[in-house]
C-alpha cells in the first residue's frame, strides 16, 4: 500500500491510497465545517442535491441510468456529525476498467461524472433545479422522520442532545425538520457554494493503481474557485453538568433504552480507549459479562468513547423494572475499574482485540478512507501499528486514572407506555 | 479427501473445495494482500427446520419454534467457560447468527487465525446444556424477542410473510415466541444438536489471509468423523395461494414503511439460482431509478430513495419483495402491479435489460473484493447446492426473454401481498 497526501491549495488535502489487491476504485470528498443549528439543514441539502442530478445528467433518471451502465457504480452523498463538526460529502465507487465486459473506460467515465456532480451542479437562476431539489428535500425530511424507526440509534441521538445541550454537538447532522422544510432551492445552492468556497476539504482516492488525472482534476477544478477557508477545531471537550440530569421520552415500545453519558477532561486518549474496551466494547467486557450475562439485566449493554467531546456513552436495552438495577450495576462496574480491579488478562484481551481491529484496516477501501480522515482530524497521521503501540504502552494505573476522570453527566431513557411516571 | 479448485473464468478468482474425510465440506479462499480472515462454520439448520427424521426413525419429530436460534445461543457456553473468553485470548471477534435455513458460527481476525479456527471447530462440536443454563437463556432470548418486536423493519417483514404463507414455518419469527421457547429443555437441544450438527450437514468456509494447507491440517486435527444419518427435513403442505392481501400495524415510527411481495413457486439448486438471478434482474428493472414508474412515484412524493427490492428464497419459499417508506403504500403497490402487467404485455426493453445486467455483474465483482463477503458467498452457495462463481455464469447466459419468462410465470396479481407499519391506523 502506498499513502500520499498532497495539499492542493489552502485547506484542501488530496490523499491517494494505492493498494493493488482491490478490484474497485473509490473516491470520497469531505467538506468539513462547524456544526450549527442554523446551517446544518441547508448544508445537508446543498450536498444532497449533488447526487440527484448535474448539469450534464439533468435528472435523477439520467444520472442513475449512467451509473447503472457503468456496472452499477455507486455515487451518493452524506451528512455526518463528528463532535462539533459537520462533515458533508460525496462518495463514489466503481469496478476498475479491466473488469469491464465490453471494454469501457469506467475509471475515466466515473472521474468525469464525479467532477460534474461536484463542480457543475444542475443550477438555474442561482438555485438548484426545482425538480431535483424537491426529491433531495423530501429525502432529507423522510430521513429525519425515519430516525425514530431505529430505536437504539434514536436513543443515542437524544442522549447526545441532552449531554451536549448548548453546544454545536447537540444538533443533528441533518438539522431539524422545521429548518430543513424552510430551506429553499436557492438557499441550498448558497450553502453548497459556501461549502465549496469556505469549508476545509479532504479528498481520498483509493484504487489498485495510480491515476494522476484524479489529483489534476481536483487541482484544476478548485483553481477556478475563490477560496476563503478557515480551519475547524475538531476537539471540543464538553463540560460536565454540575448535577447529572435525567430526561425521558415515552413511546409504545416493548423494550426500554437507557443511555448514560460520562464525561472526562483527560487528554490520555489511549488510556480512555483501553478503558472503553475493557469496560464495554467486547463480549468479555465488564458490562457484557456482568450486566448482561451474569445478572441478565439488559439484552445489550455496551460503551463507546468519543474523543472529540471527551464523552463515553453506555447504551443498553433494558426492561422497565430493571432500569435502576442496571444503572447501579453499570456504575458499580466503573467503580471496579476505578478501584483498580482490572486483571492482566482483561488488559491483554483488550490489546488483542484492538490489535485485530487495527490490523484489519485496509481490507476495505472505506476503512482506509475512515482511518486517514480520523488521523487528519486528530492532527497527526500515524499508522495502525503506531496506534497499537500507543495502546500497548498504557499501564493499568493510566486506565484507573482514566476511569477516575469520568463523571456522570446525564441519562436518557426511552420508556415504554405501560408505566406512568 | 477430495480436493477441487473452483475458478471464475470471468474475474480470475478461485477457491478450493474439499470434501473432508469427516464428512464436512470445506471451502478455502486465499486472498493475497488482505490482512483479515473470516471463518464461518455453518449447519443447514434454521428456524424453518421444525420437523425432521433420520435413518431408523419411523416418525417425524416436531420441535418448538425458535429452537435453532436457542441452540445457537447455548453452544457458546462450554462446560468450563464461555467461548468469548477463549476468543479473548486470540483477539478474534467471535459471533453467530441463525437465519431461516442456516445457523453459522463465525470469527473475524487478523492474527492467530490458526488458534481461533481450533476454538471454532472445537466448541461447535462440543455441546453442553444443563437445566440451569437453559433457564437463564430463556430470560436473555425473551429480551431479544422484545427488542426485535420494537424493530419496525422486522415487523413489517414478518407480517408480510404471514400474509403470504399458510403453513410454511418461514412465517414464524426466527427467535420464536416467549411461549414457544419456554418449552425448550436440555434434552430437546441435544436432540436437535445431534440431528443437525452432523458434519455431513455442515460446511466450513474460510477466506482471507490464510494458507489452505494450514487450514486443512487444523481440520484434520480437530474434526471428529461423523456417520451420515440420512437427515430428512419436511415442511407442511403449502398452498399456492396467499393468506390475505394486506395487513397494517401501528408502531411508533417516524416514517411509515411497507413490504410488498409476490409469492412465487419455490425450487431448488441450480434452478433456484437461475430463477433468483432472473428475479433479481426484473425487480431491479422495476425499482430502477431511471424507470418511468420510479420517476413518477418519486415526483408525486409517493416514494423516496429508500425504495428497493430483494429476492428472498430458501427451502420451500421464494418471494420477491419491494420495500421502502411511503405514506401511500397502496399507490406503490398499484403502480407496481400495473407496471408488471405492462412489461408482461409489451416485453422488456433490451437496452434496459443489458444495463441492469451489467449493474448486477458489477455488484458480483465487488463482492469478490471483500473477505467477509467471499466467506459468506462460499457458505451460502454450498448450502444452496451451487458453486460460489455460478451466479456470474448464470448471469452472463441470461436473456431478456428468460427474465420476462420469470415475470410471466411468477408475478401474478393474486399472489401479491402488502404489509404496512404506520404510526397511526
Amino acid at each position: 500500500m502506498r499513502y500520499n497526501r498532497t495539499e492542493l491549495a489552502g485547506n484542501i488535502g488530496f490523499s491517494s491510497i494505492i493498494d493493488e489487491k482491490f478490484k474497485t476504485g473509490s473516491l470520497t470528498v469531505r467538506f468539513i465545517t462547524e456544526l450549527s443549528g442554523e446551517k446544518a439543514a441547508a448544508n445537508a441539502l446543498g450536498i444532497g442535491a449533488l447526487s440527484a442530478s448535474s448539469a450534464r445528467y439533468r435528472t435523477l433518471a439520467e444520472l442513475n441510468e449512467k451509473l447503472s451502465s457503468l456496472y452499477g457504480a455507486g455515487l451518493s452523498t452524506f451528512a455526518r456529525k463528528r463532535g462539533d463538526v459537520q462533515v458533508l460529502g460525496l462518495t463514489a465507487s466503481w469496478i476498475c476498467s479491466r473488469y469491464a465486459i465490453d471494454g469501457e473506460d469506467v475509471d475515466s467515465e466515473m472521474l468525469e461524472m464525479i467532477r460534474g456532480c461536484i463542480f457543475e451542479p444542475n443550477v438555474k437562476d442561482g438555485a438548484f433545479d426545482a425538480d431535483s431539489y424537491a426529491i433531495t428535500k423530501k429525502d432529507l425530511l423522510d430521513r429525519i422522520d425515519a430516525e425514530l424507526n431505529n430505536k437504539r440509534g434514536y436513543a443515542l441521538s437524544r442522549a447526545a442532545e441532552v449531554a451536549f445541550r448548548g453546544e454545536p454537538a447537540e444538533v443533528s447532522c441533518y438539522g431539524t425538520k422545521e429548518a430543513a422544510s424552510a430551506v429553499s432551492a436557492e438557499e441550498a445552492y448558497k450553502a453548497y457554494l459556501s461549502l465549496i468556497k469556505d469549508s476545509q476539504v479532504e479528498i481520498y482516492y483509493i484504487a489498485p493503481q495510480e491515476d494522476d488525472r484524479v489529483l489534476e482534476m481536483f487541482r484544476d477544478s478548485f483553481a477556478g474557485i475563490q477560496r476563503n477557508s478557515g480551519k475547524v477545531r475538531f476537539e471540543n471537550i464538553s463540560p460536565v453538568k454540575r448535577e447529572p440530569v435525567t430526561e425521558s421520552d415515552v413511546f409504545d415500545v416493548l423494550q426500554c433504552k437507557m443511555v448514560m453519558t460520562f464525561k472526562t477532561a483527560s487528554e490520555d486518549s489511549a488510556a480512555m480507549k483501553m478503558l472503553s474496551i475493557i469496560f464495554g466494547e467486547t463480549p468479555v467486557s465488564k458490562l457484557f459479562l456482568n450486566v448482561r450475562e451474569k445478572m441478565s439485566l439488559c439484552y445489550y449493554c455496551a460503551c463507546r468513547y468519543t474523543q472529540s467531546k471527551g464523552a463515553l456513552m453506555v447504551d443498553s436495552g433494558v426492561e422497565r423494572e430493571n432500569i435502576e438495577k442496571a444503572r447501579d450495576e453499570i456504575l458499580r462496574q466503573l467503580d471496579e475499574i476505578r478501584n483498580g480491579n482490572i486483571t492482566d488478562e482483561e488488559i491483554q484481551s483488550a490489546l488483542l482485540s484492538a490489535d485485530n481491529a487495527l490490523t484489519q484496516i485496509g481490507d476495505t477501501p472505506s476503512s482506509y478512507s475512515a482511518w486517514y480522515f480520523e488521523r487528519f482530524c486528530e492532527g497527526k497521521v500515524i499508522t495502525p501499528e503506531e496506534r497499537y503501540e500507543d495502546y500497548r504502552m498504557v499501564t493499568k494505573e493510566r486506565i484507573v486514572q482514566a476511569a477516575k476522570s469520568l463523571s456522570l453527566d446525564s441519562i436518557y431513557l426511552m420508556l415504554d407506555k405501560e408505566v406512568k411516571e | 479427501m477430495e480436493k477441487t479448485i473452483l475458478k471464475s473464468p470471468r474475474t480470475g478468482d478461485s477457491c478450493i473445495h474439499v470434501k473432508h474425510s469427516s464428512g464436512l465440506d470445506i471451502y478455502i479462499c486465499e486472498m493475497p494482500g488482505f490482512s483479515s480472515v473470516e471463518a464461518l462454520f455453518g449447519t443447514k439448520y434454521g428456524s424453518i427446520n421444525t420437523m425432521f427424521r433420520q435413518n431408523g426413525d419411523s416418525e417425524y419429530t416436531t420441535v418448538p419454534e425458535g429452537i435453532a436460534h436457542f441452540l445457537e445461543h447455548k453452544l457458546f457456553e462450554n462446560e468450563d467457560c464461555d467461548v468469548f473468553e477463549l476468543y479473548a485470548k486470540t483477539g478474534a471477534s467471535g459471533n453467530a447468527f441463525t437465519s431461516f435455513d442456516k445457523t453459522a458460527y463465525l470469527f473475524s481476525c487478523s492474527k492467530n487465525y490458526q488458534e481461533s479456527l481450533r476454538i471454532l471447530l472445537d466448541f461447535v462440536q462440543k455441546p453442553y446444556f444443563t437445566k440451569e443454563t437453559v433457564d437463564k437463556e430463556q430470560g436473555i432470548i425473551g429480551q431479544e424477542i422484545k427488542m426485535t418486536n420494537d424493530n419496525p423493519e422486522w415487523r413489517v417483514f414478518f407480517n408480510m410473510l404471514r400474509c403470504m404463507y399458510h403453513s410454511h414455518p418461514v412465517k414464524i419469527d426466527i427467535a420464536g415466541t416467549v411461549e414457544s421457547i419456554a418449552q425448550i429443555d436440555a434434552d430437546l437441544l441435544y436432540k436437535c444438536y445431534n440431528t443437525f450438527y452432523n458434519l455431513n450437514n455442515m460446511v466450513l468456509s474460510i477466506a482471507g489471509n490464510i494458507s489452505a494447507d494450514e487450514v486443512l491440517a487444523i481440520c484434520d486435527e480437530c474434526l471428529k468423523p461423523c456417520e451420515d444419518k440420512g437427515l430428512e427435513t419436511v415442511f407442511p403442505e403449502e398452498p399456492e395461494d396467499i393468506v390475505q392481501a394486506e395487513v397494517y400495524e401501528s408502531q411508533p415510527v417516524g416514517a411509515s414503511i411497507f413490504n410488498i411481495g409476490y409469492k412465487c413457486a419455490d425450487c431448488r439448486g441450480e434452478e433456484r439460482l437461475k430463477k433468483s438471478m432472473e428475479a433479481s434482474i426484473v425487480s431491479s428493472l422495476l425499482t430502477d431509478a431511471s424507470s418511468d414508474m420510479y420517476q413518477k412515484l418519486l415526483k408525486d412524493g409517493i416514494i423516496n430513495s429508500s425504495f428497493g427490492s430483494e429476492v428472498f428464497t430458501g427451502d420451500g419459499y421464494f418471494t420477491v419483495i419491494f420495500s421502502g417508506e411511503s405514506d401511500q403504500p397502496e399507490k406503490v403497490r398499484d403502480a407496481l402491479a400495473a407496471e408488471v402487467e405492462r412489461i408482461i404485455r409489451e416485453g422488456i426493453c433490451e437496452k434496459d435489460f443489458q444495463r441492469i445486467k451489467k449493474s448486477t455483474y458489477g455488484m458480483l465483482v465487488r463482492e469478490l473484493n471483500n473477505v467477509e463477503a467471499v466467506a459468506n458467498l462460499m457458505m451460502n452457495s454450498h448450502m444452496d447446492e451451487t458453486g460460489p462463481y455460478d451466479a456470474i455464469s448464470v448471469l452472463s447466459e441470461m436473456t431478456a426473454a428468460d427474465a420476462l419468462g420469470f415475470m410471466r410465470e411468477s408475478f401474478s396479481r393474486d399472489k401479491l401481498v402488502m404489509s404496512v407499519i404506520t404510526a397511526e391506523l
